[in-house]
C-alpha cells in the first residue's frame, strides 16, 4: 500500500506544525510564503516528517495571526496565490507528506463581508449568519477564554446596534450554526479544500459551535450533531481525510468528539502536555500515568495527537490551581512568559536548554499512545521572545543559518514579519539548521534519527499502553504492543542516574534490543528486570522472543 | 569484623527506590495498629496540604509488629499504583517500612530514621510518636517548616499538658538542661520533633551517640547531642499532646532509660556544658507553653511510702553515691510522719547532681546508681503533686521557674564535685 493510500496514515503520522508566515520567505517581503515552503520540503522530508500542519493562510486582517479569516476560499496575498498553494501541495505530496489545513469555523472576522453584511440590516439575509441579541445577559456564566483582553463574551455593534456572541476576541464573531445555510456554507468551504486535495482539517475551537441558554456552551450535543454531517459528508465524498479536532477539554469530555468512530479521527490530548512538563520538573512519573488512566478508550479508527509546544501559549488550563501555580512557578518566574491561562514559550527555553530533558521529552512525545506533532523549530531547539507580545514570541521566523535574516529572507531586516531571535544563547547564529545540518550529534541530526526509529515500527502509533509500576518512582516505564511487536519503553525522568527493577515476568525469555544501537540487553530471566539509568536517560527496547 | 548493618537489603531497595527526598516523617511503631492509622493519615494530610511540591517520603521503622501497624502506614501512600485519593498531590507520596532486628527499642527505630534520611539526603526529617491521639496536619508543619524554610537544626515540641503529665520532664530533664546546657528547652526528650541534614549527618559520624542511641532515653540523647554541637534550635507549639486511652508507660524503664541517657550526655558532653554560665531561651513558634488541670486519681499516699521503703532499704548504695549531709536530710525527708516535710527543690537539685557526678566516677556499678534513684523520684513527685493541690497553671509554672532557677544556683556545686577523686559521704 502507497504511503498515501492507508485510511489511517494519520495514526502513523509525524506531524510538523509550521505558519507559512514564519518558515521561508520566497518573494523577499520579508513574510514566509508558499514559494518557500516548497523550496524547504526537501528539508521537511528530510527529518523525516510525513504530515504538515499549516496554520491559517486565508486573506485576514490579522488581529489573531489569521484565525481572523475574512475570506475562507483564497490565499492571503502574503503567501502567494491559490495557484502557489497548489504547487506546494503537489511537491508535498510527492514527498510522501500530506497536508492538514487549519479551518476556523467557529468565527470569522468582523471583516468578513458575511459578518458585514450580517450587522447591516436586521433583514438582511445574512442576519442570522450570526448570533445576535439585544441584551448582553443571554448565556450568562458562560467562561470567557482570553481572560487577560476580554470581559465579556458579547460585543455591542454600533452598526445594527445590537450585541453579537464571541467566544474569543471581540472582532471573531461566533458564526451561527443553528442556521442551515452557514451549515451549507461551511460545508461548500472544506469541499473547495479537499477537493484541491488536502488531506485533513484541523478543525478549530470546535466546542463551541452551538450556543444554548442554561449551559456552559461547550461541548453541546448539538454541536456534536453538526461535527458528525461534516465528518459524513467528508467520508461519503472524500474517503481518507482526516478530521482533527481542538478542543482543550478534559479526557472525558473529549471523548464525544470521536462518538463511534463517526466524528473525529483524533483529537489533541490537551491535558497530558502540561503534565508532561510538571513530571519532569517533579522528578515523578505521577502525573503522566495518572492523567493517561483517566484517558477513555477511544474507537479502534482514532487516535490522539500529541505535542508538547505549539503556536499558542502551554495552556494550564487542564490543570489544578494547585498545579497551576506550580507550572508557573517552575517554568514561567518571569510573568512576561505568562499569557492568558498558560506560558508563552518554546520547547528548548522551557527546559533550560538542556538537551537531555529536550531529549527525554521528544522520547515522550514519540513513544506514548497517539500522533505526534512537532512544532517548527523545536526540533533545531529554537528560543523565543517574551517580549514581542501576544504569542509571536513563539511564532518567530524560523532560523536556517548564520546568515543574513538567518536565512529566512533576504529583505531587509525591518521588513520582516517578526524580528529574529538574536540573542547570544537562542539567536539564529547559534541555532540554526546549517549548523546541525553539518554536526552528526546535533539536535537536529538526533532528531532525525529519533523519528526514523519512530517510524520503524507500527507499534507507537497504532499499539496498546500498558504501564509498569516500578516502586521507583522517577522512572516512567510503558509496554507498547501491536500485533506480534512489543517495545518497552523506559525513561529516567530525574536529572540523576536511577535504578530501576521492572516486573517484566510475562515477557520471560524475551530478549532486549535497544532500538538505537540495535544493541542485545540480556534475556528476561526469573527475577525483576534491573536497569541503570543515566539523568534524564531513556530506553526504548524491541523484545524479541527467539 | 564486618558492622551489622541496621537497613536491611529490603529496606535498601526501598530506599533505592524513594531517592533524594526532601521531607521524611519517621515514624517509630510496635503494635500501635490501634492509633497508627490516624497519625499516618494525619502525617500524609500535613504534607501534601504544607509541602504539595516538596519531595516527601514516610518511613514506618517498625519493631516486630504483630497487629498490622506496618500495613496500616503503607496503606498512606500516594502513587499511582493505587486508587486516586480525594487528596490532591502534585507527587508521589511514598510510604516505606522496615522491620528492624532485635528487641524492640525506640533508640533502633530512630538511629534507622536517622540513617533513612541521611541515605536519602533529606533536608529536613521529622518524626513522630504513633500513639498520639491528638495529632493534626498542622503538626508536620510546625516541626518541619523552621527547618525547611529557616534552617533550624533542631525542632522540638511544646504541647498544651496535663499538669501531672511529663513530671519526669518538668522536675529533672528540663531543669536540668536549663541549668547545665543552658538551653530552655521544654521538652529536651521529645517524641516529636525534627532535625536538619546536616545535624543527621553529624549524629551518623559520631559512633558514641550511635552506640548509646540503642540503648538508653534515645530520644535526650538526640537532643542533648544537638545542644552540645551547638546547633541552632527552635521550638513549636504543637497542641494538646493526647494518648490512646489504654497507653501505659512503664515509669521505671522509662526513668532508667532516661536516666541513663541524661547521665550519659552529661559524661560525653561535659566539655560543651562545663563552659555555660547561663541559661536562654530557646525561640518558640506559637504558644510558649500551657497546663490542663483536670481532675487525676493519683495515690500520693503509695508514692511517698515507695519513696520512703526506698531511701530506707538502700541506704548503703545511696551513702556511696550522696554525700553525708544531703543523704541526712533525704533520710530525714522520707521518714517524716505524714510527709510532712517536702522534697525540697534544693535538695532534689542537690540529689540529682550528686548523682550526675557518681555516675560520671562511677562510684558503683552505673545501673545500681540509676537504679537507686528511681525512689527518690517517686519522692520528689510525691513533693510535687503537694504543690500542685489547689494551684493555677501559672502557680505550676512559677514552681518549675523556681525549681529551674535552683538548678542553675546550684549548677556549680556539680562542677565542684565531677572531678574530685571519690565520692560518697
Amino acid at each position: 500500500m502507497s504511503p498515501l493510500a492507508d485510511a489511517q496514515w494519520y495514526k502513523d503520522a509525524i506531524i510538523y506544525q509550521v505558519h507559512v508566515r514564519a518558515f521561508q520567505d520566497n518573494s523577499g517581503d520579508g513574510i514566509g510564503d508558499f514559494g518557500g515552503l516548497a523550496q524547504r520540503l526537501d528539508y521537511l522530508q528530510r527529518l523525516g516528517i510525513n504530515a504538515l500542519w499549516l496554520m491559517p493562510f486565508f486573506p485576514s486582517p490579522l488581529r489573531d495571526d489569521g484565525y481572523d479569516i475574512s475570506d475562507y476560499y483564497s490565499v492571503h496575498p502574503n503567501y502567494g496565490s491559490l495557484d502557489d498553494f497548489k504547487t506546494f501541495l503537489g511537491a508535498a505530496h510527492q514527498r510522501g507528506i500530506r497536508v492538514i489545513i487549519e479551518m476556523v469555523l467557529n468565527h470569522t472576522s468582523d471583516q468578513h463581508p458575511w459578518f458585514q453584511e450580517s450587522r447591516k440590516s436586521l433583514d438582511n439575509p445574512r442576519r442570522d449568519w450570526y448570533v445576535w441579541s439585544d441584551t448582553d445577559s443571554l448565556y450568562h456564566g458562560v467562561r470567557i477564554i482570553f481572560v487577560d483582553t476580554e470581559l465579556s463574551n458579547w460585543a455591542w455593534d454600533p452598526v445594527s446596534k445590537s450585541y453579537y456572541w464571541h467566544r474569543f476576541f471581540s472582532h471573531q464573531p461566533d458564526l451561527n450554526f443553528d442556521n442551515p445555510a452557514v451549515r451549507e456554507e461551511v460545508w461548500n468551504v472544506m469541499k473547495f479544500w479537499l477537493e484541491m486535495g488536502v488531506d485533513g482539517f484541523r478543525l478549530d475551537a470546535v466546542p463551541y459551535l452551538m450556543e444554548r441558554e442554561g449551559t456552559s456552551c461547550e461541548n453541546l450535543p448539538e454541536t456534536h450533531q453538526v461535527l458528525k454531517e461534516f465528518r459524513a459528508k467528508i467520508d461519503q465524498n472524500f474517503p481518507g481525510r482526516m478530521l482533527l479536532a481542538e478542543a482543550n477539554q478534559w479526557p472525558a469530555d473529549l471523548r464525544p468528539y470521536f462518538a463511534d468512530g463517526d466524528e473525529f479521527h483524533m483529537a489533541f490530548h490537551f491535558p497530558l502536555m502540561p503534565r508532561m512538563f510538571m513530571a519532569v520538573k517533579l522528578e515523578d512519573r505521577k502525573p503522566i500515568t495518572e492523567i493517561l488512566k483517566q484517558t477513555p478508550k477511544i474507537p479502534d479508527i482514532c487516535q490522539w495527537c500529541l505535542f508538547l509546544r505549539n503556536h499558542d501559549e502551554l495552556t494550564l488550563e487542564m490543570v489544578s490551581d494547585i498545579e497551576r501555580d506550580y507550572m508557573y512557578d517552575e517554568y514561567a518566574r518571569d510573568r512576561l512568559m505568562r499569557l492568558n491561562v498558560g506560558i508563552r514559550r518554546r520547547l528548548a527555553p522551557l527546559l533550560d536548554n538542556d538537551r537531555r530533558k529536550i531529549e527525554l521529552m521528544n522520547g515522550l512525545l514519540m513513544s506514548l499512545p497517539g500522533t505526534p506533532i512537532l512544532y517548527y523549530g523545536d526540533e533545531i531547539g529554537m528560543g523565543d521572545n517574551v517580549r514581542l507580545g501576544d504569542r509571536h514570541g513563539v511564532r518567530t521566523p524560523m532560523q536556517w543559518n548564520g546568515g543574513w535574516n538567518a536565512g529566512f529572507s533576504s529583505a531587509d531586516p525591518e521588513m520582516l514579519y517578526s524580528a529574529v531571535v538574536l540573542n547570544p544563547v537562542y539567536g539564529y547564529q547559534a541555532v540554526n539548521v546549517d549548523a546541525q545540518h553539518r554536526s552528526p550529534h546535533s539536535l537536529l541530526s538526533w532528531m532525525r534519527r529519533m523519528i526514523e526509529v519512530r517510524k520503524s515500527t507500527p507499534v507507537f502509533g497504532r499499539g496498546t499502553i500498558e504501564f509498569l509500576s516500578p516502586s521507583n518512582h522517577r522512572v516512567l516505564a510503558y509496554i507498547r504492543q501491536f500485533g506480534r511487536e512489543t517495545v518497552l519503553a523506559v525513561n529516567n525522568l530525574s536529572d540523576s542516574a536511577q535504578a530501576v527493577e521492572l516486573d517484566l515476568s510475562l515477557y520471560k525469555g524475551s530478549i532486549l534490543v535497544e532500538m538505537f544501537g540495535r544493541n542485545l540487553f540480556p534475556r528476561i530471566g526469573e527475577l525483576p528486570y534491573l536497569l541503570t539509568l543515566g539523568p534524564y536517560q531513556f530506553f526504548w527496547f524491541r523484545l524479541r522472543k527467539i | 569484623m564486618a558492622e551489622e548493618s541496621i537497613l536491611s537489603d529490603d529496606l535498601l531497595r526501598q530506599l533505592i527506590s524513594v531517592g533524594e527526598v526532601d521531607i521524611l516523617v519517621g515514624l517509630p511503631t510496635h503494635n500501635h495498629a490501634k492509633t497508627v492509622a490516624h497519625i499516618a493519615q494525619m502525617i500524609r494530610v500535613g504534607l501534601v496540604k504544607y509541602f504539595p511540591r516538596e519531595r516527601t517520603a514516610i518511613f514506618n521503622a517498625d519493631a516486630a509488629s504483630r497487629d498490622g501497624t506496618s500495613d496500616l502506614v503503607k496503606a498512606a501512600s500516594i502513587s499511582d499504583a493505587r486508587e486516586p485519593s480525594a487528596l490532591q498531590s502534585l507527587r508521589t507520596l511514598h510510604c516505606i517500612s522496615a522491620r528492624l532486628p532485635g528487641t524492640p527499642h525506640k533508640g533502633t527505630a530512630l538511629q534507622a530514621i536517622v540513617a533513612a534520611a541521611d541515605l536519602l539526603r533529606a533536608r529536613v526529617c521529622a518524626v513522630v510518636t504513633p500513639e498520639t491521639t491528638s495529632m493534626t496536619p498542622e503538626w508536620i508543619d510546625r516541626l518541619v517548616r523552621p527547618v525547611y524554610r529557616d534552617s533550624i537544626d533542631l525542632v522540638t515540641p511544646v504541647y498544651r499538658r496535663h499538669a501531672f503529665d511529663g513530671i519526669l520532664i518538668t522536675n529533672l530533664l528540663y531543669p536540668v538542661t536549663r541549668a547545665l546546657y543552658g538551653k530552655r528547652m521544654r521538652e529536651p526528650s521529645p517524641g516529636d520533633f525534627a532535625f536538619s541534614e546536616r545535624m543527621g549527618a553529624y549524629l551518623m559520624g559520631q559512633d558514641a551517640w550511635r552506640q548509646e542511641l540503642g540503648q538508653s532515653g534515645a530520644e535526650f540523647c538526640f537532643a542533648s547531642a544537638a545542644i552540645a554541637a551547638g546547633y541552632r534550635l527552635q521550638q513549636s507549639f504543637l497542641g494538646a499532646k493526647e494518648r490512646a486511652v489504654n497507653h501505659s508507660t512503664d515509669l521505671v524503664l522509662a526513668m532508667r532509660q532516661t536516666l541513663r541517657a541524661l547521665f550519659w550526655s552529661l559524661d560525653e558532653y561535659y566539655p560543651a556544658w562545663s563552659g555555660v554560665t547561663q541559661s536562654e531561651p530557646v525561640p518558640t513558634l506559637g504558644s510558649e507553653y500551657e497546663v490542663t488541670f483536670e481532675p487525676m486519681r493519683v495515690n500520693r499516699k503509695r508514692l511517698h511510702e515507695m519513696f520512703r521503703a526506698g531511701v530506707n532499704d538502700l541506704g548503703p548504695v545511696l551513702a556511696s553515691i550522696l554525700t553525708a549531709p544531703t543523704l541526712e536530710e533525704l533520710k530525714r525527708c522520707a521518714n517524716t510522719a505524714d510527709a510532712t516535710i517536702p522534697y525540697s527543690d534544693d535538695l532534689w537539685a542537690t540529689t540529682i547532681y550528686e548523682f550526675a557526678a557518681s555516675y560520671h566516677r562511677t562510684v558503683i556499678s552505673r545501673d545500681h546508681i540509676i537504679q537507686a534513684l528511681v525512689p527518690l523520684y517517686r519522692g520528689r513527685v510525691h513533693t510535687f503533686l503537694e504543690q500542685c493541690r489547689g494551684a493555677s497553671a501559672q502557680d505550676l509554672e512559677q514552681n518549675i521557674e523556681v525549681l529551674c532557677q535552683t538548678f542553675e544556683r546550684l549548677r556549680p556545686n556539680l562542677l565542684a564535685i565531677w572531678t574530685k577523686p571519690e565520692g560518697g559521704s
